[in-house]
């Protein structure tokens, strides 16, 4: 009865999201070590960092589909890494989750993706439902694409029937993996306004993760930096859009300006190369 | 009551032992419940995986009844006994192979289709989807497809013996000079009920089996592609072996037991 002493606490009401000490191993390696932030109430936080550094083992670990080797994780308040399946579930509600690659349901139709939350956990009739659905799409471009099955539209419309998904039950939390990779530049800004509106607008708080530095920069009220290959595991920089544009840091304005030179390897070291060659590495 | 239901239904952990336990919860849960036993996602699954695998059963059905009588003719005619072939015919159909071979071709139809479905959905992620929406897998995924099953494969068998039975009347009428009544009068008075009931609980317990290993194995799916052909081998190959010991296991049950 961990959890009830840790909601009875109540901690600031507006620290949304708060992560401590997180540790993530796989096998020996650490993909996750020693993870600490907190996201506000209205703010949009944007994780970046590489292809591999651990952005989807954290969000996985974040909404519950995965218990981290060590650290917690406090969503309103409830510990979500050792909360029992109901309270999980209870807890669920409140946040959407969009997927990297839309974990849309292939069998059934975008209509019925997106109608699927609101069936099982509203009370509201079908006609209603269908509205919602129509709203949705039409809020996301895709109106007129209900009786299409996922694998008869393209990645980018995948991912946002996922993200209009994820917001179908109005969350007050949204998880995106990835919104904008695979999209072209139009799409993109559509669906980045549409986080926008989103927080801006309607109150929702985002935690997005993402590479397309265009795209962060022109959401996020808040940024974190994963880091790679030698920094693997850490938080390289956090803070507002400026403060990480102005972080001197070469790893991370590496990563800022897409160099291929820089602190960020993607080769061995001369010495580590002819070690792996020659198979004692 | 409820909340116990509630709590068993919670455990956490994905073993096979687990997910019977969560079945039996959730059926329990859902007889007080209107909303977690939907009538027509059950009626979808009857069809597709009872109802599509009935020309399949049947063409099985058709050739066991073949095969039973003209084998047993050649050696009951030896001994002048060729009117106990329709007993034979009626009795081992119903008691032995008409509830085992039917549930070994569901096993291959359905049993299969099953374990790939859901273990594509799990690789697809979309099982990590259900969840996140608060959707238990179990409930949503699992129940109406073992309910189905439940009630189509008895049904099944039912139909297979019929149609087994015909099989043996057409070697009879055709090659023996039977007549069709007397065909008839000795297959189905011969036979009690608890031959009948014995194999329809066979198949129920079958069912069982069958639905809850699928299931099982498309759920534990890991990795991609050979993950899900791996596990709708392991589906069949399980199902199959642990249907024909439950069948021995309870033959013995029935007739030397009881
Ligand atoms: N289930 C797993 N078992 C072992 N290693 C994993 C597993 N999932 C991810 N990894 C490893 O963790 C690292 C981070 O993966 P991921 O979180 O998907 O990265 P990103 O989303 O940032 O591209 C990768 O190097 C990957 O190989
Ligand atoms: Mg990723």
């Amino acid at each position: 009865m961990k959890s009830t002493t840790s909601t009875s606490k109540n901690p600031p009401s507006d620290i949304i999201l708060e992560v401590k000490n997180l540790v993530q191993v796989y096998g020996k390696r650490p993909v996750l070590n020693g993870i600490n932030f907190q996201v506000r109430k209205g703010e949009t936080f944007v994780i970046m960092g590489g292809s591999g550094c651990g952005k989807t083992t954290l969000l996985r670990i974040l909404i519950g589909a995965q218990r981290p080797t060590s650290g917690s994780v406090h969503i309103f308040g409830e510990d979500i890494t050792t909360a029992s399946p109901q309270e999980l579930d209870r807890i669920r509600l409140r946040f959407g989750m969009n997927f990297q690659f839309g974990a849309l349901f292939q069998s059934m139709t975008v209509g019925e993706n997106i109608a699927l939350p609101l069936q099982e956990h509203s009370q509201v009739d079908p006609s209603l439902i269908e509205m919602v659905v129509k709203m949705k799409l039409e809020l996301v471009g895709l109106t007129g694409f209900e009786n299409f099955k996922p694998s008869e539209i393209s990645g980018g419309m995948r991912k946002r029937v996922g993200l209009a998904r994820a917001l179908a039950l109005d969350p007050e939390l949204l998880f995106s993996d990835e919104p904008t990779s695979g999209l072209d530049p139009v799409m993109t800004a559509v669906v980045d306004q549409l986080t926008l509106d989103s927080t801006r607008k309607i109150g929702v708080t985002a935690v997005v993760v993402s590479h397309d530095m265009t795209s962060c920069f022109r959401i996020a009220t808040r940024m974190l930096m994963l880091g790679s290959g030698s920094r693997q595991g850490e938080i390289v920089a956090e803070g507002t859009p400026a403060e990480i544009k102005a972080n001197p840091d070469p790893f991370l304005q590496q990563f800022i300006r897409g160099e291929a030179d820089g602190p960020i390897p993607f080769r061995l070291s001369q010495d580590d190369y002819l070690k792996h060659l020659l198979g004692d590495g | 009551m409820k909340f116990s239901l509630q709590t068993l239904l919670n455990v956490e952990g994905n073993g096979y032992g687990l997910l019977n336990v969560r079945i039996f919860g959730w059926i329990l849960y859902g007889l007080t419940r209107r909303d977690v036993l939907v009538p027509s996602e059950i009626l979808r699954q009857m069809i597709r995986i009872g109802v599509q695998a009935l020309p399949m059963a049947s063409l099985v059905a058709l050739s066991v009844g073949f095969i039973l009588a003209m084998q047993s003719s050649t050696e009951l005619g030896k001994l002048g006994a060729n009117s106990f072939i329709p007993d034979l015919v009626s009795l081992s159909l119903m008691r032995e192979l008409g509830p085992l071979l039917i549930a070994i071709i569901v096993v291959g139809r359905s049993g299969s289709a099953v374990a790939a479905e859901i273990g594509t959905m799990k690789v697809n992620e979309e099982i990590e989807a259900l969840r996140v929406m608060a959707i238990p897998p179990v409930r949503y995924l699992v129940i109406p497809r073992y309910i189905a099953l439940m009630i189509m494969l008895p049904c099944l068998t039912i139909f297979g013996n019929c149609v087994g039975l015909a099989g043996g009347w057409a070697v009879c009428a055709s090659t023996l000079g039977m007549t069709t009544s007397f065909f008839i009068e000795h297959a189905v008075h011969r036979p009690e009920l608890w031959d009948l009931y014995s194999g329809l609980i066979k198949s129920v317990v079958f069912a069982h089996i069958l639905i809850t290993t699928a299931c099982y194995q498309g759920l534990s799916v890991e990795g991609g592609a050979d993950g899900v052909g791996r596990a709708t081998t392991n589906a069949v190959v399980y199902a199959i072996l642990w249907i024909i010991i439950a069948d021995a296991l309870l033959t013995g049950l029935f007739f030397f037991v009881l």
